[in-house]
């Protein structure tokens, strides 16, 4: 695939959710305001948030885009990197929303807290985007795995002290995730129920 | 030579099975074919689209298998659902940009192309002309169309031009005015 058409499915993606994107910029701007130096206020908000971006490319919500990729000469690794990028794009929109208050007066950590609440958001985001091809329990349980995602992140930034061991933790994890989606978007069906 | 081939292609998962469909559709040829229910006819065009692996049975995309190249698959079949598109009056040239970059083609060919498939489209509702406008950008060789509405039978067939079109259809008389000719047969799939 090329770059872009990559960038095609990304700028297609973000447009149709801009409405959603401000508003969730606005209230993680907002909930930067009242909770600006808890770590872990800051790192599950994101994540949350990121995982709503995650659903919201659930197959069905915007079908003339759907039919588009689906119908589209492209891989599914291919289409699953193109597909994760937007709401990663998301996560980290979301993350600088939040942080955007403490960025005009820094503080000791902003930058380091920033980068962690963002490698959070974006695994857990990737996570959830598994979720997107699945329906009940399985949908649910990648869910709480993504949550999880943030959880240990937060855990290996705050307790381990590590902020390479975060990031590491949460490349690995993003990965594996975005392999997950390739591997499950080239077996999806996109049959009428 | 064939350009889609279904041997006793079926769909099994997600509630009742689907098929087992069988045909052949050469280069240029028009085939119409009937369903007994609207489940049936999308999943049908799905699988002749390259979208929607059988879960039995074979079909062939011009040479080649959508269940290991279904990449070259989409690039032969051009797929048109049934459910008219969204797309407003001024998105429609985004929308045509946006197929154009999915399918490699050159952004100023493909306006063109989509105005001049526009213009022979005239008289169908844009949330069908969209669609089919979207899916003939690329040139495909196989137009699959899902259902498409009998009413717009001949500007549909006039924008498709010589190329190949496979339809399903769940009304015998839909299917009538996208079959090549009154005289074929049109086998009811059970």
């Amino acid at each position: 695939m090329t770059g872009r058409a990559s960038i095609a499915i990304v700028a297609a993606r973000l447009l149709v959710e801009r409405r959603m994107i401000l508003y969730a910029c606005a209230l993680s701007a907002v909930a930067g305001l009242a909770r600006p130096h808890e770590l872990a206020v800051t790192v599950f908000f994101c994540s949350a948030l990121g995982v709503v971006a995650a659903l919201l490319q659930t197959p069905g919500r915007y079908p003339d885009l759907d039919v588009c990729e689906q119908s589209a000469p492209l891989f599914g690794r291919q289409l699953a990197r193109a597909k994760g990028f937007a709401p990663a794009v998301v996560a980290v929109l979301i993350t600088l929303a939040y942080f955007a208050p403490q960025f005009a007066q820094p503080a000791d950590g902003t930058a380091a807290a920033f980068v962690i609440a963002a490698a959070a958001s974006i695994a857990s985001t990737m996570v959830a985007l598994c979720a997107t091809l699945r329906e009940g329990t399985a949908r649910a349980l990648y869910v709480a795995l993504a949550c999880a995602t943030s959880v240990g992140a937060y855990l290996i930034a705050a307790f381990g002290t590590s902020i390479p061991g975060e990031l590491a933790y949460c490349a690995l994890v993003a990965f594996l995730a975005l392999r997950q989606y390739g591997e499950a978007l080239a077996r999806f069906d996109p049959v009428p129920g | 030579m064939t350009i889609l081939r279904m041997r006793e292609a079926c769909f099994h998962a997600r509630g009742a099975s689907v098929g087992p469909v069988t045909l052949d559709v050469a280069p240029g040829e028009r085939v119409a074919r009937v369903f007994p229910s609207g489940r049936g006819a999308a999943v049908a065009a799905l699988m002749a689209a390259g979208i929607v692996k059988a879960g039995s049975g074979s079909v062939l995309i011009g040479e080649y298998d959508p269940r290991v190249q279904s990449a070259h698959c989409k690039r032969i079949a051009g797929y048109v659902p049934h459910a008219p598109s969204r797309i407003a009056d001024s998105e429609f040239e985004r929308y045509v940009a946006y197929r154009a970059a999915l399918w490699s083609v050159d952004p100023m060919r493909a306006a063109a192309h989509a105005k001049l498939l526009l213009e022979r489209l005239a008289g169908v509702h844009e949330a069908f002309a969209y669609s089919i406008a979207g899916a003939l950008i690329a040139s495909p060789s196989l137009l699959v169309l899902d259902r498409p509405q009998p009413a717009y039978a001949q500007q549909i067939l006039a924008a498709a031009g010589p190329r190949a079109i496979f339809s399903t259809h769940v009304a015998a008389s839909a299917a009538e005015e996208f079959s090549a000719a009154a005289a074929d047969a049109l086998p009811v799939m059970r």
